[in-house]
């Protein structure tokens, strides 16, 4: 592939995103702004925003990657990442919004009534958050490899300094608006080259190398374990990710923030149908990247290799320019959900503070991209939801839906998920290759865990049930009045 | 020449976060709050239940009629028309009637804790 085009499509993009994150400075003025926009963001600009934040490196590069490589088994992660926002919408969208609080170690905290469950919240939710964004630097450093072939580490870096510039200038107001341009050209960069290339294949009548049933490489099939274990951790580890839910913070009332998430699953289901093209069009024109181990840089290869000329080398910048808004898009998220919990515990929040703490959450992060290997995209971003489903999401389903939670329940059971999905996270990254396959796919075992010692640890501790309990279960269920001026 | 202003009484329709206080204290308002939450969860639970039984419907119904897999339908075999397209539909149904029936819910808590 011709160089200049990844690095035109890089400076594009990161020029496109400053522009927007500028504009949007203009119009945030409180720290209210900063943290969540203040709370006015339409459905439509917010929904494209929560898409434009969800579909990562993961989603854009790793889904088709991984369907190239396993088939009709890959294909349960876009559903999984999909049916995760279905979960999140039945059980937590609205009430969460009610719950008036910023950010997840909020939400506990006022919830539990207690300092010590924030301090755990707030941990877990930075390492989540971090574990997150390594995916996202290792998908720019491949990109970065294979369209200009200068060091991957440019790639982590350059996204590392456009979301730190685009935060510290604009806070979450801009980054709505230059999420919500994400999702967009996301979804172009996906859907005009594959369309291309099905319409030029079948306009010259190019027959498959191989049909898509024919396994590419030697690897085994997953069993049913892994699937089942896998579709857990998307399910309900989406409803624990901090950078989603900080989304929910800007509708207006609980019934936006459902109308919303009705928006954002129409936005990945028509988002996924493309990944999904990619790896089965990979499959059958060009099973080769598969063994060659570029499988990761399918959606980024097929354009030049099955169109070829200035087509494909416009294809290609396309389609480069939607990977860095992918990497862009979900990093900034979650520095700015990462920035907020951090400024908030650790430096006595304010503008300032939240500033500093959005560097910190960036390069952080970056150290640990740089300095190890990626993984399979899909597979190491499916680990950090497993972690999450074992973490965050019980401490959230049961504090939305159970009167009986207690604060030594709540660190219990985080505190059980954390070690257990973490463990397993740790001897995976050891074993390598080897590594069995309940422990290479941790959720099934783990969320269920983290559910039975947080309920059992609450059982034993019912005098701990914080007084201020039926009143924030009101405040989480009832509807908002058309005329509440509270808050 | 001294300038009077006319303003209506100050009858400031009762802050709707008094009636809400109101509902959370009484026995009463608790009866409807905890009624509201139970409907509202085992609503959730009924389309998760539903969508996940579906969802573990798809492969089933793959591995128990033979060739089925193998059917083209433009070309595309169709395990992967239904995984990979099938799919997202029934997600976004289960959601509609979810929506749906919460703000039913919500609208008869409205009707019941009295204030509109």
């Amino acid at each position: 592939m011709n160089p200049a085009v990844g690095v035109v499509a890089l400076v594009v993009v990161s020029v496109a995103t400053a522009v927007i994150g500028f504009y949007g400075l203009r119009i945030s003025r409180t720290t209210g702004d900063f943290y969540v926009a203040s709370r006015t963001v339409r459905p439509w600009w917010n929904a494209s925003a929560i898409g434009g934040e969800y579909l990562s490196a993961a989603s854009f590069l790793g889904v088709a990657g991984l369907i190239l490589l396993s088939g009709t088994d890959a294909l349960w992660f876009p559903v999984g990442y999909t049916a995760g926002y279905l979960m999140l919408l039945l059980f937590v969208a609205a009430p969460l919004r009610r719950s008036g609080a910023y950010t997840i170690p909020d939400f506990t905290e006022a919830r539990l009534d207690s300092r010590a469950v924030r301090r755990v919240t707030s941990l877990v939710v930075v390492v989540v958050g971090w574990l997150y964004i390594v995916p996202q630097l290792h998908g720019a450093a491949l990109t970065i490899r294979i369209t200009t072939g200068l060091p991957p580490w440019v790639g982590s870096a350059a996204v590392v300094i456009v979301v730190c510039l685009t935060v510290v200038a604009g806070g979450m107001r801009s980054i709505t608006f230059v999420q919500a341009f994400q999702y967009w050209l996301k979804l172009t960069a996906l859907a005009v080259p594959v369309l291309f290339i099905v319409f030029t294949l079948a306009g010259n009548g190019t027959a498959a190398v191989a049909p898509a049933a024919v396994n590419p490489t030697a690897m085994a099939p997953a069993g049913a374990y892994q699937n089942v274990s896998l579709l857990v951790a998307l399910l309900f580890g989406t409803l624990g990710l901090p950078h989603v839910l900080v989304r929910f913070y800007t509708n207006p009332d609980g019934s936006s923030a459902r109308r919303t998430t009705l928006i954002v699953l129409g936005l990945l289901s028509v988002f996924y149908l493309f990944p999904t093209a990619y790896g089965l069009a990979g499959r059958m024109f060009a099973p080769e990247l598969a063994r060659s181990g570029r499988a990761d840089a399918v959606v980024l290869l097929l354009p030049g290799q099955l169109i070829g000329g200035t087509a494909g080398d416009l294809l290609s910048a396309l389609v480069v320019a939607g990977a860095f808004a992918a990497f862009l898009s979900t990093t900034s998220g979650l520095v700015v959900s990462l920035a907020g919990v951090i400024s908030q515990d650790v430096l006595g929040g304010g503008i300032r503070g939240f500033r500093l703490a959005a560097v910190v959450s960036a390069i952080v992060p970056l150290g640990f991209a740089v300095t190890t290997d990626s993984m399979a995209l899909a597979g190491s971003v499916g680990l950090v939801f497993a972690f999450t489903a074992s973490t965050v999401c019980p401490v959230l389903l049961l504090g939305i839906w159970w009167r009986g939670l207690t604060d030594t329940g709540a660190i219990a059971g985080m505190v059980t998920g954390a070690v257990l999905c973490g463990g397993a996270m740790v001897c995976g990254a050891v074993l390598g290759a080897e590594t069995p396959f309940w422990l290479a796919q941790p959720a099934a075992w783990t969320v269920p865990a983290a559910f039975a010692v947080m309920v059992f640890a609450s059982r034993r501790t019912k005098d701990r049930i914080p007084k201020t309990m039926t009143r924030v279960m009101t405040r989480l269920h009832t509807p908002e009045r058309p005329l509440v001026t509270e808050r | 020449m001294t300038r009077v202003r006319v303003t209506a009484p100050r009858s400031v329709p009762r802050p709707a976060g008094e009636t809400r206080e109101a509902a959370e204290e009484s026995e009463v308002g608790q009866v409807f709050v905890r009624s509201l939450i139970r409907s509202q969860l085992r609503l959730a639970l009924v389309v998760a239940v539903g969508f996940m039984l579906i969802l573990g419907a798809f492969p089933v119904l793959l591995a128990a009629v033979p060739g089925l897999a193998d059917t083209r339908i433009w070309g595309i075999p169709f395990d992967w028309l239904l995984l990979g397209a099938g799919i997202y539909p029934i997600i976004g149904l289960s959601a509609w009637l979810f929506i749906r029936t919460a703000a039913r819910n919500e609208a008869r808590y409205r009707d019941l804790a009295g204030d509109k």
